[in-house]
């Protein structure tokens, strides 16, 4: 890490940091109802999921490489946990256990191949989008996995102390995520396989050891959003999750990671996911259609990308 | 700093919205009236249609219409609904996308005592009212054209929409039916085209390739899915040996019928869905006597009666 790639992230995280902070005064302004208790519960429940998936793919995106199968593995994920879940057959444990097996197995399957093939990450990742989409298809007959039990549909649907659940899972998350990335060795490795891969195989870190653990924390965390995802809609879908590998490249990107690899913060990836659901949810309730939505999303992504690129200049 | 640019592009929006608030209605207290909409898709021809209509009769009734695009996501779909409770909307009108997974939804709606209205499709959880036609009706008219056309014998081939959406199931439940009181009629292989013209062309062209002659007739669940195997019909010069019939009856599909290629679609009332759903809500945030059930009759187009539908 020198000096000027140091002192642009902190711009761009800074940068980020004023346009959120902007863009919620101004939607204050303009919509009454946007800072109400209610509507920022809503932003941070409906933010939860992406913000999940964004904090997993960050990790990837770090080390260099990216990951598109993260739909797929929500998907995967749900339905498996979705099968497990009927009213009066297995404890609680049981679903969740094995959507969170599912998930990790899934991403430790494309770590695997990413080592051992050499190909690199965005086509293997493409691959394994498709397989998982069948997947999920298999196991659910391509029919909804419906008829869950209470406890299951408290996950994504329950509040403790007047919090929705999912923001609670989101804040824990965030905690563990940054503690890793910042407070352990792995963390450290992985800012180091990013930077500058030969340098750190030189330097003696295990450099495929590093890749498995990203791309199965990215499983991991896939998998926990298809749990909460599939607990909200009372539903395990086939075609859940699909394109959520879009959105939560998008959140990493819009908070300054890197797509190069090597630079990147679990803050600016959280704040990318709230900007990206608090201008949806108040064009929402400023009833702009969702076709303006979509041009607006486009332009903050390339904007992000644009800054990102002024720092690469200092090189 | 880009940032700044979005801001403003942002508030632009904000503004140009500002404007485009419609005045008068309210609910006695001299509030105006607002009701919330989710729609399955803004990308899909017929569902655009019925939101017009709605936006036509708010309108004309000067309530405030919010509508909201879920995209296809139950998920976006039930966060969209907790969006309109939080905002405190008089009464919610939703399009569903399926049947289980919008459920909590509706439930969400009926826990907050605002009044849920359902439209064109189902949810298995019970709303206020529901809105639409029974799909299970479309499907039946259009099998019993086929089969009134085949002499009751003959193969066909159906085109299922999206796997477990309400309208395919009902629009399944209705063909099978039909299929079973033919028994002359053989069911050659049926296959999801996930409501969409290119997917269908593609399923239309492999199974041209695996029965070629041995197909009379096809039923798609959607018109799109209908053209899209009129087209793979046509290219591979089987258009004359096969009857197509299939449901919405957009514009496309009727002049479609017109020329000869399609040989039916059904008419799928948009209009009437979307306008009878903005009356339902309002009669039911002012808490006066509305109808539960509103079922709007589906009818079939072919060469003969299509110009009473081209408009």
């Amino acid at each position: 890490m020198n000096n000027s790639s140091s002192r642009f992230k902190a711009l761009n995280q800074y940068g980020i940091f004023l346009a959120f902070a902007l863009i919620c005064i101004a939607l204050a302004l303009s919509t009454p109802r946007f800072f109400t208790v209610p509507n920022l519960m809503i932003i941070g429940t409906q933010v939860s999921i992406n913000a999940l998936l964004a904090f997993g793919v960050t990790f990837v995106i770090i080390t260099g490489g990216i990951d598109l199968s993260l739909g797929s593995m929500v998907a995967v994920a749900g339905v498996t946990a979705a099968m497990f879940a009927h009213p009066d057959t297995y404890p609680l444990l049981v679903p969740l256990l094995t959507g969170l097996a599912a998930g990790v197995l899934f991403g430790a399957f494309n770590g695997f191949v990413i080592i051992k093939s050499k190909v690199p990450p965005f086509i293997v990742t493409l691959g394994t989008m498709t397989i998982g989409r069948g997947l999920a298809l298999i196991l659910s007959k391509g029919r909804p996995v419906s008829n869950l039990s209470d406890t299951f549909n408290f996950i994504g649907g329950g509040n403790v102390f007047g919090i929705p659940f999912p923001i609670i899972i989101l804040i824990i998350a965030f905690i563990v995520c940054s503690v890793i990335l910042n407070k352990t060795v792995l963390g450290r490795y992985m800012y180091a396989v990013g930077g500058n891969e030969q340098a750190a195989r030189a330097s003696g870190i295990n450099v495929s050891n590093v890749k498995m653990w990203v791309y199965t924390l990215c499983g991991l965390l896939s998998a926990v959003g298809g749990i909460l995802l599939t607990s909200r809609i009372t539903t395990g879908q086939p075609n859940a999750g699909a394109g959520f590998e879009l959105d939560a490249i998008a959140a990493a990107i819009i908070g300054g990671t890197s797509t190069s690899g090597g630079t990147g913060t679990m803050t600016g990836t959280l704040i990318g996911a709230l900007l990206i659901g608090v201008i949806s949810n108040s064009l929402d309730l400023l009833n702009v259609t969702s076709y303006y939505q979509q041009v607006v999303m486009g332009i903050i992504i390339i904007g992000a990308v644009v800054l990102d690129s002024m720092g690469k200049k200092d090189h | 700093m880009k940032y700044f640019l979005l801001t403003a592009l942002t508030l632009a929006i904000a503004g140009c919205n500002q404007s485009q608030k419609s005045e008068g209605g309210d609910d006695g207290s001299g509030k105006k009236l607002v009701v919330g909409a989710t729609m399955l898709s803004m990308q899909n021809e017929f569902i655009v249609n019925v939101s017009d209509e709605m936006n036509a009769k708010a309108k004309e009734l000067g309530i405030e219409l919010i509508t909201v695009d879920a995209e296809r996501s139950a998920l976006k779909q039930v966060e969209q609904v907790e969006s309109f409770i939080a905002q405190g909307v008089d009464a919610i009108i939703m399009n569903p996308c399926e049947v289980e997974a919008s459920s909590p939804a509706v439930k969400l709606a009926m826990d907050a005592n605002i009044p849920i209205i359902n439209v064109n499709s189902e949810t298995s959880a019970k709303p206020t009212a529901f809105v639409g036609s029974d799909d299970t009706e479309s499907a039946r008219i259009a099998m019993e054209y086929l089969a009134e056309k085949l002499g009751g014998k003959g193969n066909v081939l159906i085109m299922h929409g999206f796997m477990g959406q309400a309208a395919q199931i009902k629009r399944d439940n209705g063909a099978k039916e039909i299929l079973k009181a033919n028994p002359g009629m053989q069911l050659l292989a049926e296959q999801t085209g996930e409501w969409d013209r290119a997917k269908a062309m593609s399923l239309m062209e492999n199974w041209i390739q695996s029965y070629g002659a041995k197909i009379n007739a096809v039923f798609a669940h959607n018109d799109e899915m209908g053209m899209g195997a009129v087209k793979a019909l046509e290219a591979a010069g089987l258009k004359d040996r096969v009857i197509v019939v299939s449901v919405d009856a957009i514009p496309d599909a009727l002049q479609s019928v017109k020329k000869g290629t399609l040989n039916a679609t059904i008419f799928q009332n948009a209009q009437e869905q979307g306008g009878k759903a903005i009356e339902t809500a309002v009669k039911a945030a002012k808490k006066e006597k509305f109808e539960k059930q509103v079922l709007i009759p589906f009818q079939l187009v072919t060469k003969e009666n299509v110009g009473e539908y081209l408009k």
